[in-house]
């Protein structure tokens, strides 16, 4: 009886297990299975370097919109990072008890904002301020970019947090026992030591970055055409999928697929950049 | 004193990039279009002679939203803005301009003097339930033809009034994002009059709707815009239920009143760039 109960349970789990597995692969063999043929009868090239996206007279060159997601990334990335990073130092050295509990709390709440939301504030608030500011219809890579650095700040500050106070005390106290200032101590001795925790939320920012959809179809303008500056329009990968899935048929289609299949690459290559980085960690 | 100066290196080159990348003066017309494959933008695009044999040439900068309220919202927000939505969407945030000389309003679209309007279809297929083919009799009929016009479009149908069958069951409908609110008050009616009747609406857009349709998949497809031959080949019937005014929309701010179709095409195409072409 108890022998039978164990196998049971021993099943059960293995399932739960076996689930998420199987979700994963089942969404691979999708993507791969109605992507590459398409991509294969666009051509790779005329795929993944064309500069003209018109699915309606058979053009599906995707190249503007894969610069327009790496643009906005590293926008976010270059905003969100310096806020994020001196953030959570200020949160995890500098903070008066009082002043974290309503921080915390605060941006744990950010976290939890759906994106969608997000894109509301970004086209009634930020996208008016760029039109003063920029002039044009205020919605460019800019405006996708202050947007997407405000919504990575809370991963980036959560696990930059936890590596700057996963630093032994010892470090800052031995530098202050060296004659240096609590910030030098701070910014000196306990920060590169929580190098590689920092750089696991930069890396977990950008996967958020770049595969953030809503909140960036709102404010970004979505031109399907080679950016000329900070001040024009783009469309990124996951908008483009969103904008036309609805009513895409046969070849368009596939091509959206195919599009997923390119972000899907880039998700696999900065997910294997930061188990990298953790197995460096380790040793 | 260093690290002053770089700093202001610095400024003066982020001053430099973000003025350069201004271009044009406050006169420059920011288009807005639907997405590709849209069925408001298919319309617009098409009597309006922006695409033509299948090939839109609607200009490549124009800025692209896939809702009618992001249009909307992006028009009323920017003074130099041009969009189209479907005339039963709109509302006091944005101007609708004449075109031709011609108001956007159901009287000009009955007597055709506003061309710029639509059929809302829907399409079923030849084995269609008796409960689903009830439904279609009392959107056709004069109680369902009355929400179509109070809901701002434009009545196809001059039948008599409906009498409730009592029949029961489900029917699911799927397709056009822009009838969808139509059809959900127009189920809501039905339900009221027939208790054992469930209706599921899927807003899934027009090719959708119309692929669901001939699979099987639904009872009854939406589409906004004419059903087009390939779907008609694959055995679909197709019903208008309503037509739809196209409004070509501007911010409240922007004086212009008045536009011909050729200026409106001139704008799409990017031809014309600046209001002070038009005016």
């Amino acid at each position: 009886m108890q022998k039978a109960k164990e196998n049971i349970m021993h099943i059960l789990f293995l399932v739960s297990a076996c689930i998420s597995v199987i979700a994963v692969v089942t969404i691979c063999v999708f993507l791969f299975a109605n992507g590459v043929p398409a991509i294969a009868e666009i051509g790779v090239f005329d795929f993944l370097l064309g500069e003209s996206w018109k699915p309606l007279e058979n053009q599906f060159g995707i190249f503007p919109m894969i610069v327009g997601s790496l643009y906005v990334t590293a926008g976010a990335i270059l905003i969100g990072v310096p806020i994020g990073l001196l953030c959570a130092v200020y949160m995890a050295k500098f903070c008066p008890q009082r002043v974290y509990k309503i921080l915390k709390p605060a941006i744990e709440l950010m976290a939890g904002i759906p994106s969608i939301v997000y894109g509301f504030f970004g086209l009634m608030v930020i996208v008016p301020f760029m039109q003063k500011l920029a002039g044009g219809s205020g919605k460019n890579m800019l405006t996708a970019a202050v947007l997407l650095g405000i919504m990575i700040l809370p991963t980036i500050i959560g696990v930059a947090e936890s590596a700057i106070r996963a630093v032994p005390e010892s470090y800052y106290e031995g530098s202050l026992a060296l004659g240096a200032t609590s910030e030098r101590s701070v910014f000196f001795a306990t920060l590169p030591a929580a190098k590689t925790g920092i750089m696991a939320g930069v890396i977990l920012g950008i996967g958020r970055a770049i595969g953030e959809t809503m909140a960036v179809v709102m404010v970004c303008g979505n031109q399907s055409v080679m950016p000329e500056g900070i001040a024009s329009g783009i469309r990124t990968l996951t908008a483009n999928i969103v904008l036309e899935m609805g009513y895409a048929a046969d070849l368009h289609r596939d091509a959206l697929i195919a599009t997923a299949v390119v972000l899907f690459v880039f998700i696999l290559i900065i997910n294997t950049l930061f188990s990298v980085l953790k197995n460096r960690n380790k040793d | 004193m260093k690290t002053k100066r770089i700093a202001q290196v610095c400024m003066a080159l982020v001053m430099t990039t973000a003025l350069a990348g201004c271009g044009g003066g406050s006169d420059t017309i920011t288009v807005i279009s639907r997405e590709d494959g849209s069925g408001t933008r298919g319309a617009f695009t098409e009597l309006l002679g922006i695409a033509v044999d299948d090939v839109d040439n609607t200009v490549v900068t124009a800025e692209i939203s896939n809702s009618t309220s992001v249009v909307m919202q992006s028009v009323a927000g920017n003074t130099n803005a041009i969009g189209y939505i479907s005339l039963g969407s709109l509302s006091d945030e944005v101007k609708a301009v004449n075109v031709d000389g011609v108001e956007a309003n159901v009287d000009n679209i009955n007597n055709g003097t506003y061309k710029v309007a639509r059929p809302f279809n829907i399409a079923t297929k030849e084995d269609l339930s008796e409960l689903a083919s009830d439904f279609v009799t009392f959107i056709m009929s004069a109680d369902g033809q009355a929400i179509i016009e109070e809901k701002g479009y434009i009545k196809a149908s001059d039948n008599g009034a409906y009498t409730p069958a009592g029949l029961e069951g489900t029917i699911v409908i799927a397709g056009s994002t822009s009838v969808a609110p139509v059809m959900e008050v127009l189920a809501d009616e039905y339900k009221a009059l027939n208790s054992g009747v469930t209706i599921e609406i899927q807003q899934t857009g027009s090719s959708a709707g119309m692929t669901s349709a001939i699979e099987g998949a639904c009872d009854i497809g939406m589409a906004s815009r004419e059903v087009k031959e390939s779907e008609l080949a694959e055995g679909l019937i197709p019903t208008v239920i309503a037509m739809d005014g196209i409004a070509v929309i501007v911010n409240n701010e922007n004086d212009v009143e008045n536009l011909t179709s050729e200026q409106i095409k001139g704008i799409y195409t990017g031809e014309i760039t600046s209001w002070s072409e038009v005016k």
